[in-house]
């Protein structure tokens, strides 16, 4: 008899793990995955309209608003957008269903500090509850800077601070009016030109020459004596059956990794990654948050880099200068010169700066947060020198500004779509970075048109938050 | 107004909750030999919060906003359930003397909170489920006198296992389709699942063949009749009741046996079923991934999980406020998924509350399996708590994503009349098993005196 009452003792003490268990999961749940699940586009109650508490405001970071709830005569509130298209792909629109901000922080918006004062004074007063301020880390004076650089040309403009993380503005166009979508819902839908997307996190675009970056960085830490290594281009090379050409097919002689950077020596690269191999080029793209999800606030696409153990020779020198099957965002260029400017360290990016309550409290400020080190400091001194020479003396000479260091590299793109994309990521002053770029252009014709934009956006940067 | 009200409700319903649990410790710490309170006080206590939950929800759920008016109609559901828990709460202690007063009220909040959320959610199927529960509180009334008339009724093992597999086997033939499994009898306008039945005759049976010495003959005879019901079960694609029916098993042959390889290498041989079973079927393979990833098909096979983990995260501790969520958001919320409505509606404080019901039942029914003198009733017992917790885990776990889901009704609270009164009368055995050892142990001692 005793033996059963041990047995049954045993299965009892298994049975309760179980139960705590639940309890665990009901904790994780509750207290550490409740904002990414409920802030997820398919959760039914991001529309759910609570007319009892009226919506909070967007603001940039000088505290201008960006969206605010009118109260109507009816007791119901409408959705204003006071910057209309500048901020359109941050703030999203809030109509038909809920995008950008509106859709990642809902629920703060939604949620009214101190509720229960708010509406034991609100039925004495009648006064309205106020939900929580959300307070962009995007400054819109250079967000509108960058907005009239863009104009109408199609592309994306993204300034990151890289020690940081911080998103001083985000670009994209083609953009929308929030305060129209729910009026011209089917056009926008059906646009060709898909102005819903945010081209700055959800374009994926062949980086070009952009990511000799990358190639450069698998070169240092994959192949012996890489200084001493040269190179002497014709201005055409041939792999298997793949022919590499040079920009116009210039001949560029002899150069080493820092001239064939600066001057953007496809045939130079190419040599490269044959030495590097697929595999090492793709964990070094991997170690840079490539293939990978990081977490953000609007929805964004992962860039792709897909070289593995059975890539064929032709496939991996395509991707060592930028073209080939390799995709990226703006934002995350951006995110790669900023961590060349961070000394390797790649921050997180992030949008929401701190939450204001009704009664001017602000709480929630957020901390910036490490993704990780993507590549050692002498690695990043190293690419920094190399991207300053692209700027002084290469082909990125259209981004210099008097009196500030600029680091960049310049980009074409070829692509399927027709004319050739323009890429310019970058950062400046070199010695002490304040701000990182991406600029990209699609179909820019002629030209690395995005280089002088991108220069233009440094400064605006710089010569308000000073050197 | 109105909102300010539903608002200060929520932290009201969390102190329900936690003020109820709370008196089960007082109870529990009195007998164990420490003082907390007045373990008489602190029962009645109970019994008091729960009416007063019933009375506040029912207010809510009745009330016409922005009027001074209540819907009738839901009050009279009110009423009707308020009479309910108070002439249940009265009659079981009148018709069970010193059975566990936890264990009632436990079943009791349990039950309510099921009549409140299917007020809520389906108000059609609460007054359905109200009948259900006064039915079955009633049948378990009539157990005591039941089991008096018939005394020894582990004698009739072999009635139980024909009779199980002619239920079972009932549904192939005659069954009807519901929510993807072959497991509904219809009789007449009323439909149930027989598998229901058949975890009151499967205990019944396994408990009269391990009360006594087991040999290798019995081992086989028993091993070989569940696995054929598990089967069964498996191929009218019942898989959490299959699932239910092999934990209970197991549980049962290890505590009679306490013999480790076999209950390890029976575990074994359940995961090279499960893995086969994964192979073999599409639609174990469809719970499988959307348990693994909801997000990558949310459209077909996530959209239950990710609808009921929207359902609890968004609104945090607190909950929603009753009536303010959107529970009918969620497929089969009414039963399988009840569970994220009350963590919606209630908050997640009051879900983890409940799942602490569970685990009140759940250790009450411990000591009294324990407590049991007589082996026969002692399995029972066990068996029955097992299968209760088991099942408890089962459905929250894959509510929650913590396991793949298996369609099994949360005990006591989903929505399904053949759940419900099994429930309640299996817990009624586990009381009067609970009454019985006391009286007997009590003879036994006296016995011993004399």
């Amino acid at each position: 008899m005793s033996n059963m009452k041990k047995s049954m003792k045993r299965i009892f003490w298994m049975i309760a793990l179980m139960f705590f268990l639940l309890m665990g999961m009901m904790i994780k749940l509750v207290l550490f995955d409740r904002e990414e699940i409920s802030s997820s586009a398919y959760n039914p109650r991001l529309n759910y309209i609570d007319n009892s508490v009226r919506r909070g405001e967007i603001r940039d970071i000088n505290e201008q608003v960006l969206a605010q709830s009118i109260l109507n005569e009816d007791g119901t509130y409408t959705r204003k957008y006071l910057r209309s298209r500048m901020a359109a792909h941050i703030t999203g629109y809030s109509s038909m269903s809920k995008t950008g901000i509106e859709a990642s922080e809902n629920f703060e918006l939604q949620r009214a500090h101190h509720e229960i004062w708010q509406r034991i004074k609100g039925i004495v007063t009648g006064e309205e509850i106020q939900g929580n301020h959300v307070v962009l880390t995007v400054d819109m004076d250079v967000q509108s800077v960058a907005g009239n650089l863009l104009g109408d040309m199609k592309g994306a403009i993204v300034a990151i601070e890289p020690s940081t993380g911080r998103i001083l503005a985000l670009q994209a166009y083609p953009d929308f009016d929030p305060n129209k979508v729910k009026d011209q819902w089917e056009r926008l839908k059906e646009d060709e030109d898909s102005p819903l997307v945010n081209r700055a996190t959800q374009g994926l675009y062949p980086p070009g020459s952009t990511f000799k970056i990358v190639t450069a960085l698998a070169g240092m830490d994959y192949v012996k004596n890489w200084q001493d290594f040269t190179y002497d281009c014709t201005g055409e090379a041939t792999y298997y059956n793949k022919v590499i050409h040079c920009y116009n097919n210039k001949a560029h002689g002899s150069v080493d990794m820092r001239q064939a950077l600066a001057v953007s020596c496809n045939c130079y690269f190419a040599e490269l990654s044959t030495r590097i191999g697929a595999i090492n080029l793709r964990k070094t793209a991997d170690a840079l948050n490539f293939n990978q999800r990081y977490g953000f606030s609007l929805a964004y696409n992962p860039s792709k880099m897909v070289l593995n153990e059975n890539s064929t020779e032709s496939a991996l020198v395509e991707t060592a200068i930028g073209q080939g099957q390799t995709l990226v965002t703006p934002l995350h260029m951006a995110m790669l010169a900023a961590a060349v400017a961070n000394d390797g360290m790649m921050m997180k990016p992030y949008l929401v700066d701190h939450i204001e309550y009704y009664n001017g409290k602000i709480s929630k400020t957020t901390v910036p947060e490490k993704l990780r080190q993507v590549m050692s400091p002498e690695d990043a001194q190293m690419l920094k020198s190399m991207m300053t020479e692209v700027v002084s003396s290469g082909t990125g000479t259209a981004a210099q500004i008097s009196g500030v260091t600029v680091a960049g590299k310049t980009g074409t793109a070829e692509n399927a779509t027709g004319k050739d994309h323009s890429w310019f990521i970058g950062f400046a002053p070199a010695e002490n970075p304040k701000v990182a770029v991406a600029v990209m252009l699609e179909n820019a014709d002629l030209g690395a048109k995005a280089t002088p934009i991108a220069g233009k956006v440094i400064k605006s940067i710089l010569d308000k938050y000073g050197n | 107004m109105f909102d300010l009200i539903i608002m200060l409700s929520r932290f009201l319903f969390a102190g329900y909750i936690i003020f109820f649990l709370w008196q089960a410790v007082v109870y529990v710490a009195y007998e164990q030999g420490g003082y907390l309170g007045n373990p008489f006080t602190a029962v009645s206590r109970q019994k008091r919060t729960l009416v007063l939950l019933h009375i506040t929800a029912f207010l809510i759920l009745a009330y016409i906003p922005d009027t001074f008016l209540f819907h009738f109609d839901i009050l009279a559901v009110g009423l009707a359930g308020l009479l309910f828990l108070l002439v249940g709460m009265y009659a079981v202690e009148h018709f069970f003397y010193e059975g566990c007063p936890l264990l009632w009220s436990g079943m009791f909040f349990l039950l309510d909170v099921s009549l409140i959320m299917l007020q809520r959610i389906q108000p059609e199927l609460a007054v359905k489920q109200l009948l259900w529960m006064a039915i079955g509180v009633g049948i378990m009334l009539t157990i005591p006198f039941v089991l008096r008339l018939v005394p020894r009724f582990e004698v009739f093992e072999w009635v139980y296992i024909i009779l199980g597999y002619g239920l079972i086997l009932s549904t192939l033939l005659f069954g009807k389709q519901k929510f993807g499994s072959v497991n509904w009898l219809q009789i007449g306008s009323i439909t149930f699942q027989p598998s229901e039945v058949v975890k009151f005759l499967f205990i019944f049976y396994l408990a009269s063949v391990f009360r006594k010495r087991i040999r290798m003959k019995e081992l086989l005879i028993t091993g070989t009749l569940s696995a054929g019901i598990v089967l069964l079960l498996v191929m009218q694609k019942d898989l959490g009741g299959a699932l239910i029916f092999f934990m209970t098993y197991m549980v049962l042959l290890y505590i009679a046996t306490s013999n480790e390889i076999l209950f390890l290498s029976g575990m074994g041989a359940a995961s090279v079923a499960a893995v086969l079973a994964y192979k073999l079927f599409s639609h174990v393979r469809v719970r499988v991934s959307a348990w693994k990833n909801p997000w990558a098909d949310i459209d077909t096979g996530g959209y239950q999980i990710v609808n009921s983990l929207f359902a609890i995260t968004t609104w945090g501790l607190l909950g929603s406020g009753l009536t303010k969520g959107m529970p009918r958001s969620i497929p089969v919320v009414e039963s399988d998924f009840i569970f994220a409505a009350i963590c919606e509606e209630f908050g997640a404080l009051f879900g983890m509350g409940v799942i602490c019901v569970f685990i009140m039942i759940f250790f009450r029914g411990i000591r009294i399996a324990l407590d049991c003198q007589r082996r026969y009733y002692s399995l029972i017992a066990a068996g029955i708590i097992c299968m209760f917790s088991f099942q408890a885990f089962l459905i929250i776990g894959g509510v929650i994503k913590l396991i793949p889901l298996t369609g099994v009704t949360l005990p006591f609270v989903s929505y399904g009349g053949s759940s419900v009164l099994v429930s309640i009368l299996m817990l009624g055995l586990v009381q009067w098993i609970c009454v019985y050892c006391e009286q007997h142990s009590m003879q036994n001692e006296e016995e011993q005196h004399e």
